[in-house]
Formats: C-alpha cells, structure tokens, sequence
C-alpha cells in the first residue's frame, strides 16, 4: 500500500457520496456516468442457513442500463430510498492506479403514502475507483448485504 | 353504472365453489384453527438434503404450527427431525439456523442428546435425580420425516400421517425426471416478511391469470404465440394440489441479461410448476428450480421461505450463471417476485378485516388453461375440506361444533 495517492482521497469519497445521491434521485444515467466503460456491478448476501453466497446481481454496464431503461414497465414500489454511506477505507494501488474502497452504508425506505421512514437494508460498498483519468470513475461496485430479509424487496439496485 | 352497498355485498350470480368470502384472509380465530387443522397434519417442506450434507450437520425449521423444529443427519445418514426443544425445562437446543455438533448440547444445563435423538448425558444425573429421571426417561420428541422428490426433507407433526408419496397423490410425477436427474443443491435460501394472509400468495402461484402483472411474463409468453402459452394446462391433484403443463418462454424478448440457454436437464427450455397443499410450489423455468414454502405468522403477517436450486454438479461458473437466470425474476430484485409480493400486500390492505365486505371471485373457466382459476377453487375444496367451514360462508354454514362456536366468538 502506497500513499503517493493520499491527495485523492476526497476525490474517491466525493464519488461514493455522489454515487448514492444520483441513486437516492433515481438518475440512472447520472449514475452511469459515474462509472467506467467496463463497469462491473455485483450484489451478495452471505446466507448462514445454507453457508453460501447469493449473487442476486450480477451485471455488466449494458446489462445494468437495460435494467434501468425496463423500470418503468414494471410494476415497482416507487417509495424513495435514502442511503446513508460512511467510507471507512481506501487503498490506492499505484501501478493500476486505482483505488480499493471499502463504504458501510444504510438505506432507509420512506412510504409514499404517510412518509413513514423505515430501516430498509445495511450493508458495505466495496468499490473499484479509477484515478487514471481526469476525475475519478467506478470501475466496479460489489455491494454486499447484511439484511437478507428485504420484505416484498424492490426492483432498485443498491 | 357503480354499485350502492346493498349490490356491492351481494353474493355473486355464480356457483359458491367460485367465490371466497376474504374473511378468511384476515380472521385471527381462522388463522388458530388453520394451524390445527392444517398445518400439524400435513406434509411440509422443511430443507433440502445438500443444507446438511455431512453426518452431524443440522437445521432448523420453524414449524406454521408453532413449534421450532431441528434435522440432523445421522452418523447413517439419515436425516431425522426433533423439536428443537430441551425436554429438561423447554430451553431451545439449537440457536444457530445451520450447523454441526456431534451432539446437541443445551446451553442452559448442558443436557446432550445425539442425533437419533437419545439424550446421551445429564450432569450429575444420580446426584440430582437418584433414579427417578433417567437419561432414557428424556429423549427427544421425534417427528415424521422423509426425504424424496428430489432430495426434499418433508416433515410432518402428526405420527399418525399417510405417507408423503400417498399425500403427494401423483401431483410431482410429471417433474420427477428434472428432480431426480441429478443431485440438487440449495443455492439461495432467503425469507422475506411481508403484510399479508400466507394463503393470498399460494392463490397467486395457482393461476396464470395474474401474468398480466408481470411485463416480463407477458412479453416472452402471454403476447408470443410460439411460446405453447395458451396450451398450458391446470391439472387438479387429490388433497388440493395442482400443477401447470409446460410452455417454451421467448427469453430473448426481454432485454438485459440474465436468460442464457443453460436450462435444465430433461427440460432445456421449458417451465413446469406444482402447487402443493397446503403452501409448497415446485417452480421449474430456465436453468433454475425454486421452491416456494410459506412461514404464517398471524392471519396477516407471513414470512416466505425462498429456495433456489441448482445442480450439485455445477461448476462455478454455470452456478454464475445459473444465479443470474434466477436473478432476474425471483431475487429480492428479481421482476416478478416484487411484482406477486406487492400485490399480495395490497390484496391484504384492501380486504382488511373490518374493511367493507365483499367477494373475492374466482370463476374463471377456460377449458383448464393456464388462465383458468380452477387450481384456486380446487384448493378451497380442500381447505373446506379440512377445516369443515365453506369459504364462501366462512362463518355460517359449518357443521363442526369447533368452527360453530368459532363462529359465535367472532359475531359476538
Ligand atoms: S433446559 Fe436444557 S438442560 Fe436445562
Ligand atoms: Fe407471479
């Protein structure tokens, strides 16, 4: 671990905030925009029942923008999300020149009807930031969720 | 023209078999008697064989009936289940939902049993009891077990049960060559607590009527004629089950990944589904089985138990994909899942106990088709059946002493 890349930090935390907030307003495309051309996108709980991991996503940047343009055909919960991210860790590999994040965060779900506030989902962000370019880029988000028991669900990525 | 509440609340001009009255979606008094009548004497799906696959592994199950259930496979092998319970003063035995011990040791006192269920040590047992409990005075109480269709571990509290293959009655026959081509495994189990009455969502899961929830079902079946949708066919089981013939899903219609062409063996590109009685569904498409098995909590308050199932056989990067097949549709993201699930909430909602009455129909006939709701009314034969009341006139029109005064507790 080098930290020749420390001077970036704000940069990368900057882009993790920025990417649950464009979430949070549902601005898909903002949200690509975040990402690089070979962005990879993967959700995963870890199940104690059966001692495994389930990939309930598991989705290119094609795939994921496809996802996003089908939203509305759908029939969805449309009750907003709010996340609450803090980044805990970041790694700067220099050779790559990238960065490896690690982000703990919350996502609250507030109902449409009433504006009840209620606990939706905890979990982490590991992140893959490029900061070869001239702002920093995803390059890969693994969420991994602790809530498993996510009610009638969503049709939302994380 | 809109209806006043006196054409609102009138019985339907259709046979009774072919409305339900939606108290029995919401009365607590129903919910107690269904766990009686219902769930402590039917066959139930607890686990899959691969959720313990060595001798001494265990897992729970939390019985609709009330009672928390351990099955433990044997140093035979066998898979057996116990109340997860200590019979010295009703601790838990196990509080972990998998695991393996040699022997299930209670915390409390440390009282042990092995995993035929024979309480193996009691701490200073001559000290405390003389003779008068022994360890062969406390063993565990056992219940029915059996593993079959595919690896599946049934359980059932009643001893006195038919055996699994006789309650089935013949209803998995047509999707035992896909369950028992190769070994199964258990992929994703996850639950999901959700509002609403467990009896709504197996409702769902016995017609196809409701695929005009489901964008992604209309557009790779409903709207595409080369599919066999309108060919499928609802078949009736003895013992309220029920299952759907098999169709050819256009995949390639729905955009964003995750439909490839890995199927299934025996079946590579078709769907089959069973509805098992009481709240079971076999759900056969694409690459993946998911098993659908319902945990009630009260008469508006559920949890689901989720199951995919891939083959034990899967490399990793078929089990990848297999994942994504599944994903689509039935993750907690999964298209349809949401869809069913935020429907059956609403059903409840809107059909809440002291909500305006009205009736809830299921009259559909379409020569058996997979639009036809004859799999709806051939479960409320059923579920007449055993709790001796008609769904239609859930509160009236019982013979049996216990609903009668269930009847009057309610009107009163
Ligand atoms: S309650 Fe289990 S040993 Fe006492
Ligand atoms: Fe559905």
């Amino acid at each position: 671990m080098s930290t020749k890349l420390n001077g970036n930090r704000v940069g990368v935390e900057e882009l993790i905030y920025e990417s649950c907030m464009l979430m949070d307003e549902r601005n898909w495309n903002g949200f690509l925009g975040l990402c690089d051309d070979g962005f990879e996108y993967m959700l995963t709980a870890y199940s104690p029942e059966i001692k495994k991991d389930m990939t309930f996503l598991d989705h290119d940047r094609k795939e994921l923008k496809d996802l996003f343009d089908l939203l509305p055909k759908h029939n969805t919960d449309r009750s907003p999300f709010t996340r609450n991210a803090t980044v805990y860790k970041v790694d700067y590999d220099d050779a790559k020149k990238q960065a490896n994040v690690v982000s703990a965060f919350q996502i609250f779900k507030t109902t449409l009807d009433g504006g009840r506030t209620g606990l939706f989902a905890v979990g982490k962000y590991y992140d893959t930031v490029s900061l070869g370019g001239a702002k920093p880029t995803l390059v890969k988000r693994h969420v991994k969720l602790d809530t498993r028991d996510l009610a009638v669900g969503t049709h939302y990525p994380f | 023209m809109s209806r006043n509440s006196e054409q609102w609340t009138q019985k339907p001009n259709l046979p009774t078999t072919h409305y339900s009255d939606p108290i029995i979606y919401s009365d607590p008094v129903i919910f107690e008697e269904e766990k009686e009548k219902i769930f402590k004497n039917t066959w139930l799906l607890a686990s899959h064989e691969s959720e313990l696959p060595n001798p001494h592994d265990f897992r729970t199950y939390d019985h609709p009936g009330g009672t928390k259930l351990v099955i433990v496979r044997g140093d035979d092998m066998k898979i057996r289940t116990f109340i997860n319970m200590c019979p010295h003063r009703g601790n838990l035995l196990v509080y972990e939902p998998s695991g393996n011990s040699k022997n299930l040791v209670c915390i409390f006192h440390q009282w042990a049993f092995n995993a035929k269920g024979d309480c193996v040590d009691i701490p200073r047992e001559k000290e405390g009891y003389q003779d008068r409990v022994g360890k062969s005075d406390v063993a565990l109480r056992e219940v029915r077990t059996e593993t079959a269709f595919g690896g599946f571990v049934w359980v059932n509290l009643d001893d006195n049960c038919v055996p699994l293959k006789e309650y089935i009655a013949g209803a998995l026959d047509y999707m035992l060559p896909e369950l028992e081509t190769e070994p199964l495994e258990t992929m994703w189990y996850y639950q999901g607590t959700i509002n609403t009455n467990w009896k709504l969502i197996h409702d769902t899961n016995s017609e196809f009527y409701h695929d005009y929830l489901h964008y992604h079902n209309r557009i790779t079946g409903m709207t595409d004629p080369k599919t066999g949708y309108w060919t499928r066919k609802m078949k009736a089981f003895p013992n309220g089950h029920a299952q759907v013939g098999t169709m050819e899903a256009s995949y390639e219609q729905y955009q964003g990944g995750g439909h490839s062409k890995l199927g299934w063996p025996n079946l590579p590109a078709g769907w089959k589904l069973v509805d098992l009685y009481p709240c079971i569904t076999f759900n056969l498409r694409n690459s993946v089985l998911r098993i659908d098995t319902y945990i009630p909590l009260s008469a508006n308050k559920m949890y689901f138990e989720f199951r995919a199932m891939g083959l034990k056989s899967d490399t990793p990067e078929i089990r990848r994909q297999r994942q994504k097949d599944g994903a689509v549709i039935w993750s907690p993201w999964g298209r349809n899942l949401h869809e069913d699930l935020i429907a059956s909430e609403g059903q409840t909602i809107a059909m809440a106990k002291d909500s305006e009455k009205m009736y809830f129909i299921a009259a559909r006939e379409e020569g058996a088709g997979c639009q036809d709701e004859i799999a709806l009314r051939h479960y409320f034969t059923e579920w007449d059946k055993r709790m001796g009341r008609s769904h239609n006139d859930p509160m009236a029109k019982s013979n049996d002493p216990m609903a009668k005064s269930v009847a009057r507790t309610v009107a009163a």
